[in-house]
């Protein structure tokens, strides 16, 4: 028997059918594990894997597809007993493997779900290193619509065994997964992973995956595997109906082949007839292996971004290099300011990020994967791993949802010998900066020469040219006013090479004044020599004028649609700029809920009075008033939370000109939900309201236990406590929680609120005030304040 | 949890009947959301709209992909408060009398998918009342989505109201065995975590009865 990688790139190879439905016809129950049987009825499932090899299938999927420590106590057992029925259907057959089956655990990942990444990982490995010693001969991750979990299961693989392993997920009809993921993206991230074969399964029928082969066939350098449903039910007529039969499968399993998929297969509803059709009608097509793509691209966990003639936009915003703000929020471990930088940079029109959070006072690897984990919840841009410490880089490579662009690699033996196996594990593009242990070379040349070792040296390690971006470094101007010519020509040359080019484009004009200038012209002549990523400022009109401009003049805008639409904003803001808003000011602005409008009138009349009277004069009456109609129902929660926004906003650039020893902490409070309970929209509600009333907000999340709540009470010597539940079910939580708190200190006072709370109940847990709604909580607090 | 429900399904094998999943998807054009919904979880009048809540519900309309899986089943409902799906065997009290006088039911879940939720992650940091706002008429959106799939999946059929786990004394924890039984994680994405509540948030299971 030859090996299965080796078959791969002689002929086409078969996976079987659906599991459950073979084993539905052989009386397994609807709803009941199929794993089980591996145990109870091994007979039949050896005759279920009979069948298929019987029908030709080269590959038998173990029946192991929900098997995992979470969900089965016995999960060795199963598996064992699964790998065993497999093996012995093989047993005596030429070309016969059998694939170790593994399934998503069920559970979404964090950011959005509640498993944890390294949790995931830990399931599949305790799966694998079972199905290892029991001798699958590969492993088929599958039916994967998350593409952060397939990169747990696929780490856990590679971690804990040597067998090829094969992926495929669920696309939709958008040719999505679930999750979002573009097939460029998931062939981008696992490709990086090196696995062995990728492709689609399940899901959709095979009618469906025609369109979706195309992209394979576009990006994928490896095997690709198809293995498709019986497509969906329909109803017609009022009769259960499937559309597609064993002919119609296979039918459409010759397109798809010709299309160049290399593995073909079947999944639900499919059964043993499925399999032989296609296998018949197959024989005669032509076998081709997928051609070696020479793509350069990095990936999120919904795209691949091409690294090509079309210029790149790399975010420079997350580095606190020159950037007080960004450096208080990384020591105080505010990551909403660097979340919004990131929403920012993305509205702007980045198409990469780039993240570096280094600081000598902080844990960087810790902030790093903080940083991470948190802005790919809200922005689906791939990131730019930015960090000098490869510990950094290796721990936020792990834990990175895509394939990530890896800032950087140098000349040095000692980087390369540090980031070059990271790359070569978790995959990823490389920035290469032409640096060693001689410095920066004067020359062009002497760069081109350090590109070149990095690029040999990168290949000892499986790393392709395709993943490698040399930045020649761009120096300023100011003190060597030839950098610029030199820098532009190590471009040139070292394109020449066959890799892409990045510059961290403001460097140039470090030392100058009205430094946007210069910048912005380098920029130019910098594209102009066929630079491919630009690490820059995307709030600098200067240089998104150029980017925008040289693409419309350079054929990259088809109908120089991405220029009008820029330019066509760019004028209407200067329109409204120059309009004055109808005798508009901080109070109205506050109550219209105009965000922008607020901070700029508050800017304005910082200059001219007090913070204290800002806040009491004008922002303070303005909330009020609002809050009065909202109380009297003239205006609605929207409308006071765009008020409460507003208001925010201006208070922020209040803030900014109190000095920090005069800030006012004695107006405090903290806001939980309470443990047990996730619903934390109300207690949000109110946490927007006290802030822009200008309250110290100690905001604990959700699912708070009662020990924290009060620990957080104590040590800020806070008396006043907010509580949420939205739950029936928590509300015993939140008594524990009030009961604490009268134990520990019995002046603190407590607010409770929440859809399932009353005025009665609120009393009979003992809570101090009831809060009907969000403006009510904060008139208490008001008075509690005044009175104290 | 797993474990115990393929316990109870051992148990009873004699009449199940298998089933299959059906699939409704629709574009959010085609599916009104229910103003009066709306008005509810936004804390407004009827009919009330302002930029924001127009801003938002266009924002979120590029957002939502509805899906809805569904199977009909017949229930044996011998047992007082047990009503007996063949894939779970629920006691409810409530559950029970709303089935009372059926021997079929629909059960479904339907979502609108991942991408709300990755905005709302998004706008909790940007704007409060975007946050708000998009919540609640994502709420209402969904609940406007399973009337729609309702009225395709029933027909002329005469049905009770729709009837989720979490109502009553309807236990959650039967979401794990109603998502299984649906492939929901394949077919619709969905998840639990350990609380039994669903991902994407905006998401819906049910049970209908059929009346006879």
């Amino acid at each position: 028997m030859s090996n299965i990688t080796e078959l791969i790139q002689q002929q086409r190879i078969f996976f079987d059918g659906g599991t459950g439905t073979v084993l539905q016809a052989m009386g397994l129950p609807a709803g009941q594990s199929p794993e089980l049987w591996n145990l109870s009825h091994p007979d039949k499932i050896i005759s279920l894997h009979n069948q298929y090899f019987d029908a030709g299938a080269n590959i038998v999927k173990t029946n192991t597809f929900g098997v995992n420590r979470e969900k089965f106590d016995q999960y060795r057992e199963l598996i064992q007993a699964g790998i065993r029925c497999a093996k012995q259907a093989a047993q005596g057959r030429n070309n016969a493997f059998v694939a170790f089956d593994m399934g998503p655990t069920g559970k979404l990942l964090e950011p959005l779900g509640p498993l944890k990444f390294e949790d995931a990982v830990s399931i599949f490995a305790d799966n694998i290193k079972v199905a290892a010693e029991c001798g699958a001969d590969l492993i088929l991750i599958e039916t994967m619509n998350d593409s952060y979990e397939t990169k747990a299961a696929v780490l856990a693989a590679k971690e804990n065994c040597d067998l090829p392993v094969f992926v495929t997920n669920v696309y939709d009809e958008s040719g999505k997964l679930m999750t979002g993921a573009s097939s460029a993206a998931m062939i981008a991230m696992l490709e990086g992973l090196k696995v062995d074969a990728v492709g689609m399964n399940c899901s959709l029928g095979p009618d469906k995956m025609l369109p979706i082969i195309d992209e394979f066939r576009q990006y994928a350098s490896l095997p690709v595997i198809v293995n498709p449903n019986a497509g969906l039910p329909e109803v017609r007529d009022g009769k259960t109906v499937y559309t597609i039969d064993a002919d119609a499968f296979s039918d459409y399993m010759v397109q798809l082949a010709e299309r160049g998929a290399t593995i073909l297969g079947g999944c639900c509803g499919t059964t043993p007839a499925f399999i032989a059709e296609t296998i018949r009608k197959t024989r005669s097509i032509p076998y081709t292996l997928p051609t070696r793509k020479d793509i350069t691209c990095v990936s999120s966990y919904t795209h691949a971004v091409i690294i090509g003639d079309d210029p790149i936009l790399i975010g420079e915003r997350i580095n606190p290099t020159g950037k007080p703000k960004l450096k208080e929020a990384l020591r105080s471990g505010d990551l909403n300011y660097i979340l919004n930088e990131g929403i920012r940079q993305t509205d702007a029109g980045c198409h990469i990020l780039d993240v570096n959070v280094g600081l000598p006072e902080i844990n960087e690897t810790d902030m790093m994967i903080r940083c991470i984990s948190a802005l790919q919840a809200v922005t689906d841009l791939p990131l730019q791993i930015d960090s000098t410490k490869p510990d950094t880089l290796a721990a936020a490579m792990r834990i990175y949802n895509g394939k990530p662009l890896v800032n950087s690699v140098n000349g040095t033996a000692e980087s390369m010998s540090h980031v070059l196996p990271l790359v070569q594990k978790y995959g990823g593009g490389l920035i290469a900066l032409t640096i060693d242990e001689n410095g920066i070379p004067d020359t062009a040349d002497g760069r081109v020469a350090i590109a070149g070792n990095i690029i040999a040296q990168a290949e000892t390690y499986g790393i392709p040219k395709k993943d490698i971006i040399v930045d020649p470094l761009a120096l300023t101007i100011s003190s060597n006013q030839s950098s610029a010519e030199v820098t532009l020509e190590a471009v040139r040359k070292i394109r020449e090479l066959g890799v892409k080019t990045s510059l961290g484009i403001s460097n140039i004009s470090f030392g100058l004044p009205q430094r946007e200038l210069i910048t912005a012209a380098f920029y130019a002549n910098a594209l102009q020599t066929g630079l491919n990523c630009a690490i820059m400022n995307p709030f600098s009109a200067a240089m998104m004028n150029m980017y925008y401009a040289y693409r419309a003049l350079h054929m990259l805008d088809n109908g120089c649609l991405d220029y009008i639409g820029y330019a066509s904003a760019q004028t209407g803001s200067a329109i409204t700029a120059k309009v004055p808003a109808a005798e508009e000011n901080l109070h109205t602005a506050i109550v219209k809920g105009l965000k922008e409008s607020a901070a700029a009138k508050a800017e304005e009349l910082i200059r001219e009075c007090s913070p204290l009277t800002v806040i009491n004069d004008h922002i303070i009456p303005a909330l009020n008033e609002i809050g009065t109609a909202f109380e009297e129902k003239k205006a609605y929660l929207p409308q006071l939370l765009m008020s409460a926004d507003a208001a925010s906003a201006a208070f922020e650039v209040v803030k900014q000109n109190i000095p920090a020893e005069q800030s006012d902490k004695s107006r405090a409070i903290v806001l939980a939900t309470v443990k047990g309970d996730i619903h934390d929209i109300g207690k949000n509600i109110v946490k927007v309201l006290m802030e822009s009333y200008g309250f110290t907000v100690y905001d604990l999340g959700r699912d708070v236990p009662p020990e924290v709540i009060r620990d957080c009470a104590v040590e800020h010597q806070c008396k006043l406590v907010g509580l949420s539940a939205l739950m029936t079910t928590t509300v015993p939580a939140m008594a524990d929680t009030i009961r604490l708190l009268n134990e520990t200190d019995r002046s603190i006072k407590v607010i409770v609120g929440g859809a399932v709370l009353n005025r009665e109940y609120a009393e009979m847990i003992g809570a101090d005030h009831y809060g009907a709604d969000a403006m009510d909580s904060v008139r208490y607090a008001e008075e509690f304040y005044r009175t104290i | 949890m797993l474990i115990l429900f393929v316990k109870m399904s051992e148990e009873r094998t004699d009449n199940l009947k298998n089933t299959d999943i059906m699939l409704i998807t629709a574009d959010t054009r085609n599916v009104e959301i229910d103003r009066n919904e709306m008005a509810q979880r936004l804390g407004t009048k009827r009919h009330f709209e302002d930029d924001l809540i127009r801003k938002c519900t266009q924002n979120l309309m590029n957002l939502i992909r509805y899906k809805c899986a569904y199977i009909r089943v017949p229930v044996d409902m011998q047992t007082e408060y047990v009503c007996d799906f063949g894939f779970m065997r629920v006691k409810s009290i409530n559950l029970y009398k709303n089935l009372q006088g059926c021997r079929e039911v629909f059960a479904m879940a339907l979502t609108a998918g991942l991408a709300v939720d990755r905005e709302l992650a998004k706008l909790r940091i940007v704007s409060q009342a975007e946050y708000f706002v998009t919540d609640a008429i994502a709420s209402a959106a969904i609940d406007s989505f399973a009337d729609y799939a309702v009225q395709k999946m029933k027909g002329n059929l005469r049905c009770c109201p729709r009837f989720s786990p979490g109502y009553g004394d309807f236990a959650l924890h039967f979401q794990q065995p109603f998502l299984e039984r649906l492939s929901a994680q394949a077919l619709l994405g969905i998840t639990l975590d350990q609380s039994f509540l669903m991902s994407p948030m905006k998401s819906i299971t049910a049970i209908m009865g059929i009346k006879q």
